[in-house]
């Protein structure tokens, strides 16, 4: 009797070991770490002709949440459209500075703007944003919409 | 006694004491469990939008507040077929017309969508007809859901050469103005 209370039990833990791994595994491959510049608070137009972006280039794409209130939200806060597009614009130019890249005034920025506006905002505050992009040099456009209803 | 000893040795039971690695991994699921979002099904339409380049050859002027494309013909040119919309106070869509021709009157539902369609396709499967290119007039009150749908139509349209429509430029009219 005091020899059977003496042996140590201990489970076997590797097969949970294993199962755990695999969640791990499974929950790395599908987060979307990119989810995270997206307002997902937005509710954008639904439009089935809409296709996920292909982009190949090196800088990220600059992504412009719009929202029905007129401002761009960015971490969590609201703000103004021109001052917002232009800090960004400095910042791309920067980063093709540092690439070795020559921009000209007037030329055009290697990079698309997403616009994800809420299905609310007006043609005009729009149109202001596809205006200040293409004054500090933005080119390619593309309207955020979502393929089917979520 | 060498001998033994390197018996002793092969016959130990080597263990691993799993549970510190279960805790780590443990606690490496729940970060990804708290953090799993499923990827929003989000899609894009994409389009080359140059300034708008002032027009000479036509008497036309053009439109400060234009977020149009540049590139090619202008908006006036014979080869653009040109949309107005108007919207209601709510932001809806009230009239849509082709040139001077009213195409739609009230919000855009699949029947008004429909319509439209059929009227763009007549356009440009007509062989006589250049078009090669949309510009859309838009009253500043209209909702960016309204005018995506009217966007979606337009890319919809295939060109005589079987490629689809790609070229959309943008024009704001003021609330209210009739086109």
């Amino acid at each position: 009797m005091s020899a059977q209370s003496s042996e140590s039990i201990e489970p076997n833990l590797t097969p949970m070991l294993d199962l755990v791994f695999q969640l791990i595994t499974f929950f790395m491959l599908v987060t979307n770490f990119k989810g995270a510049s997206m307002d997902q608070s937005l509710k954008l137009p639904v439009l089935g002709s809409a296709r996920p972006l292909d982009w190949k280039g090196k800088l990220e794409p600059l992504m412009i949440n719009l929202g029905s209130d007129g401002k761009v939200r960015s971490e969590g806060t609201g703000h103004e459209i021109e001052p917002f597009i232009k800090r960004e614009a400095r910042f791309v130019k920067l980063q093709l500075q540092a690439a070795g890249t020559e921009f000209k005034e007037g030329g055009e920025l290697p990079v698309p703007v997403i616009v994800r506006a809420d299905k609310n905002v007006k043609f005009a505050t729009l149109n202001q944003v596809i205006r200040t992009c293409q004054d500090v040099g933005y080119r390619q456009f593309s309207l955020s919409a979502m393929t089917r209803e979520p | 006694m060498h001998r033994r000893h390197r018996k002793k040795k092969k016959s130990a039971n080597v263990e691993l004491n799993l549970a510190a690695m279960l805790d780590m991994a443990f606690q490496m699921l729940a970060f990804f469990v708290l953090t799993f979002k499923t990827a929003p099904v989000e899609g894009q339409l994409s389009m080359h939008l140059p300034p708008p380049v002032a027009v000479t050859q036509e008497p036309q002027k053009v439109d400060p507040n234009n977020a149009g494309q540049g590139d090619g013909p202008q908006p006036s040119d014979e080869n653009t077929l040109n949309l107005f919309v108007t919207a209601n106070d709510r932001g809806d869509a009230d009239v849509v017309k082709m040139g001077a021709r009213p195409i739609s009157k009230g919000a855009l539902n699949k029947v008004l969508l429909a319509r439209i369609n059929e009227e763009l396709k007549v356009v440009f499967n007509g062989a006589q007809l250049p078009f090669d290119r949309i510009q859309l007039s838009v009253d500043a009150r209209l909702r960016y859901d309204e005018l995506m749908k009217l966007v979606d139509l337009c890319t919809k349209q295939k060109l005589p050469d079987g490629k689809l429509l790609q070229r959309i430029s943008f024009i704001e009219m003021p609330e209210g103005a009739a086109p």
